[in-house]
Parts: C-alpha cells; structure tokens; sequence
C-alpha cells in the first residue's frame, strides 16, 4: 500500500504540481510549435510520452547502476543525450512504419524531439529528485509525458479557439499565444508545494 | 612529468570511453535491429522523380514542395506538366521514368506587367507613409492618382524567390534572364497587374496598361496610360478595346506589319515590347513635345 501510496504521489507530482512544461518551462519549442491543430498536438504528446518514458527509465538504470558504480557522474549529460536520440531515432521508424500520416504531418519536429528539454531535464530531475526505486523512475517518467500530453493539449484547444476570437491587431499570432502561455502557467503554479 | 600527466589522463578516462562505446555500441544494435524490422518499402520511382524536379520547392504546382509533387504525379499522372520552373525538360524526364508520352504543352509561360508608368510618369496625391506592401497600400483609395497601375511596394519582388523581379524607377521590371515562370508573382500582385503569357517570341507586344478610367482621366494622371482611343483595332484585329483598355489576344498571337502599324500609331505609346531583347520602349509624343518646348 505504501509502495502505491509512493507511486501515485509521484504520478500526480510530476503530472501536476511539477509539470514541466508549466512549472519548469521545459520543452517550451514543440509547446509552441506544434499546439497549432489538437490532433497533431496529441501525437506529438504520445510521441514524447513514449520517449520520455523509455529513455527516463534507461537512463536511471543506467545512471544508477552503471555511472553511480563507477563514479562517472560527469559524463552524465552525454550518456542521457545518447540514450535519448536512440529512443526518437526507435519512435520515428516505428511512426513512419505504422503512421505515415502523422510522421508526414510531424515534419522536422519528430526528429526535434532529440533536442526537446523537457526530456533530457526530466532525466536529470529523476537523479535530483533522488528516486530510489525502478518502478518510481518509470511512473515519474511517464507521468512527465502525460503532463507534456496535458499542457500542449489544452494549448491546442485554447488556440483553436483563438482563431476564431477577435483578437487586437498588434496582438495577432505569437503574442496573444505567449500570453495564453504564461495565464496557463500562472494557473498550474497554484498547485506549487501541495505534494513534494 | 608530461609523461606521467598524459598517463594520468588515460587511466582515469579509459572508464568513462568504455563505458561510453559499450552504451553506444548496445544502442547502435537495437537501431539495426529495429530498422530491419520496421523497414518502410518506398517506391523508388518516387525518389527518381524528386531528383528529375528542380528541387527549388516554389510551389507552382499547387504542392507544399517538390517531395509532396513527386508523390502525386505518381498517383495521378493527369498532374505532370505543372513544374514551370522544370518546364518541358523536366516533364520529358519524369514521363520517362513513368513510361509515359507528354503532349506539347507550348511554349512557356512568362509574366508581362501591364503598366509602363514609371516614377516620373505617375500622378501622387500625397506621400504614402504607411506599411511599405502594396496589398496595404491598395486597401487605401489614393495612394497614386492611378487606382489600376502599378504601386511599386514589391509585393511581387518579395514573392520572386529567383530574384528575377526588381523595382526599377517605381515600376516592376521583369528580368527575363532569372524569371522561371513560377507565376508566384501573378499571385502576389494585389492589383493582378502581372499576367502569366505563353512566349512564343523571344519579345512579346502587349498593352502595358490596365486603367479602366475613361481616356480623359486617365490622360489627366498618367503620361503613358491607354486612352482606349481603338487606333490599334483599326490596324489589326488581334487588339480589342473593351472598358476603355485596349486588349491583345495571345491566343492567336502572330508578329505581322499589322501590329507594328498598331503599336506605331498608338499615340500615348503604351503598345510595347516586353521580354528578354526588348527594344527600349519609345517615348509618347506628349513627353517629347514637353522635352523639346523646355
């Protein structure tokens, strides 16, 4: 019981009190990028879901039970980028294989997922976080992606409406999306301190 | 001691290279592995035809780029032929990887701007100071006198991704030698001044003026503007004169003396030629008699 009580803890953590993108402004590139169409929005969520997930739990494993072993802290960084361009190069051909539509419509920003933040940050907040436990580490990791899932779907919904709003002139395009992007931020930071 | 420093150097590091080329060399595994498992066939004519386009992703087809193109010829070979930048060579070439014949879609098509006025020739009201883009100027009323000619902010020189379009003394110029035929500029013109012409010559005449104001105003505001005066319908049927514009048919374009005569007697001079070798156009007699009275 104790274990689960651990386990949705840090799921509702890491998806709401420290969502990245809204908390730690991580991942802010395909945030605003890609939030134009909600259905793109949430492929591009899944995709991050499935990177974050498999290359946070790779690069705790590899981070505790190989680079902590051996002292090699410091080449923390190049390990978790190396685990992480595997794991998009693995997403892109398994899109490209089973989604041709969404790989066409993602363009460069499928590869970009490599450079996205909010991946290699969340890999390097597990080992600040000092999560102990594999399974903690994969929640966490999969929590973040449906945080990220979360916080560019509601963008998405909140610009496709905007199109149709009648917004001031010098206010047209990024400006009135950048602004969007802080009031949301601004509300999810209400959540700060309630859970660790 | 540079010995014992370098050595020092290696033993320390030597952990960290391996550990990095065993992760390295485990992730390259997993890739070959999944990349022969999730191969996707694409049919190399696709690849082929890309490389027969010019590559130059301008978007005269109707296609975000010269990728999407390629894919939709293959689908639908009615599509073939809308390359104009590749032109004919280009049509030949893909129909050839395709196993098709193409038919003559004629000669190339070039854009003809159908005004003359050059800065000097212009009547203007008042100093424009807005957005410099003719699309913003043209949503005002009186920007120049002339609400048809052209208003020389560039849009089309924007649109030209050839650099084959400048402003010359407040007129677009088309530079022949550049222009691909893309018809980016036609499109980007907001007073459709620009007319995309199938060039049977190396020069083609035209009528480089598109005001529909009567002959008297337009006379009132610009020195070298169509008066609709028909002088050219008399010489030669391939001249029409409709809302005060004199039009030519390039359907049934044809250089005889019929034309030349037309253009001769044309008394503001707006019957010119345009294109690669076109002789300097001649000046209206109302500038002349000006020049030579001061």
């Amino acid at each position: 019981m104790d274990t689960l009580n651990i386990l949705l803890m840090g799921f509702i953590s890491v998806v709401l009190i420290n969502n990245l993108v809204f908390t730690k402004f991580l991942g802010i590139c395909p945030y605003l990028g890609v939030s134009g169409r909600i259905d793109m929005a949430f492929g591009m969520g899944m995709a991050v879901t499935f990177v974050v997930t498999l290359s946070g739990t790779l690069t705790w494993m590899i981070d505790n039970w190989i680079l902590m072993k051996l002292g090699l802290e410091v080449t923390r960084y190049v390990c978790f980028i190396l685990v992480i361009a595997g794991a998009v190069q693995l997403v892109e051909m398994y899109v490209r294989k089973f989604f041709p539509s969404l790989y066409d419509s993602f363009g460069i920003f499928l590869p970009l997922i490599t450079t996205n933040c909010a991946i290699l940050g969340l890999c390097l907040f597990l080992n600040l976080w000092m999560i102990e436990s594999l399974l903690d580490a994969a929640v966490r990791s999969f929590g973040a992606g449906i945080g990220f899932t979360m916080a560019i779907c509601i963008m998405a919904g909140i610009r496709e409406n905007l199109n149709m709003a009648d917004v001031p002139d010098c206010l047209k395009g990024a400006p009135i999306t950048l602004i969007t992007a802080g009031l949301l931020s601004l509300a999810f930071m209400g959540f700060a301190g309630m859970i660790r | 001691m540079i010995l014992a420093a370098v050595f020092e150097l290696w033993s320390s590091a030597w952990p960290a290279g391996l550990t990095m080329l065993g992760l390295g060399s485990g992730f390259a595994v997993v890739l070959l592995i999944a990349s022969e498992k999730l191969k996707v066939e694409v049919d190399p004519k696709i690849e082929q035809i890309h490389g027969a386009l010019p590559n130059l992703d301008c978007g005269a087809c109707g296609f975000a780029g010269c990728g999407q193109y390629a894919k939709a010829i293959l689908g639908n070979a009615e599509l073939l032929g809308k390359c104009a930048p590749g032109g004919a060579e280009t049509s030949a070439k893909i129909a050839d990887i395709l196993n098709l014949q193409v038919s003559d879609s004629g000669p190339p098509k070039r854009p003809i701007i159908h005004c003359r006025a050059h800065a000097d020739d212009k009547t203007i009201y008042a100093i424009y100071q807005g957005i410099q883009s003719c699309t913003a100027a043209n949503a005002l009323p009186y920007v120049q006198a002339c609400g048809f000619g052209c208003l020389s902010f560039g849009d089309c020189t924007r649109a030209c991704k050839f650099d084959a379009l400048h402003i010359v003394d407040g007129l677009s110029t088309v530079d022949y030698d550049k222009c691909t035929g893309c018809t980016a500029c036609s499109k980007a013109c907001p007073r459709h001044l620009i007319e995309m012409v199938p060039f049977r010559y190396e020069n083609m005449m035209t009528v480089a003026c598109s005001s529909k104001e009567s002959g008297k105003s337009t006379r009132a505001f610009c020195k070298v503007g169509c008066i609709g005066c028909g002088l050219c319908v008399k010489q030669s049927e391939l001249f029409k004169v409709e809302q005060n514009i004199a039009r030519f048919d390039y359907a049934q374009y044809q250089m005889t003396e019929k034309e030349e005569a037309a253009m001769n007697k044309c008394p503001t001079k707006v019957i010119i030629y345009r294109g690669k070798t076109a002789p300097e156009p001649p000046q209206p007699r109302s500038r002349t008699a000006a020049a030579t009275k001061a």
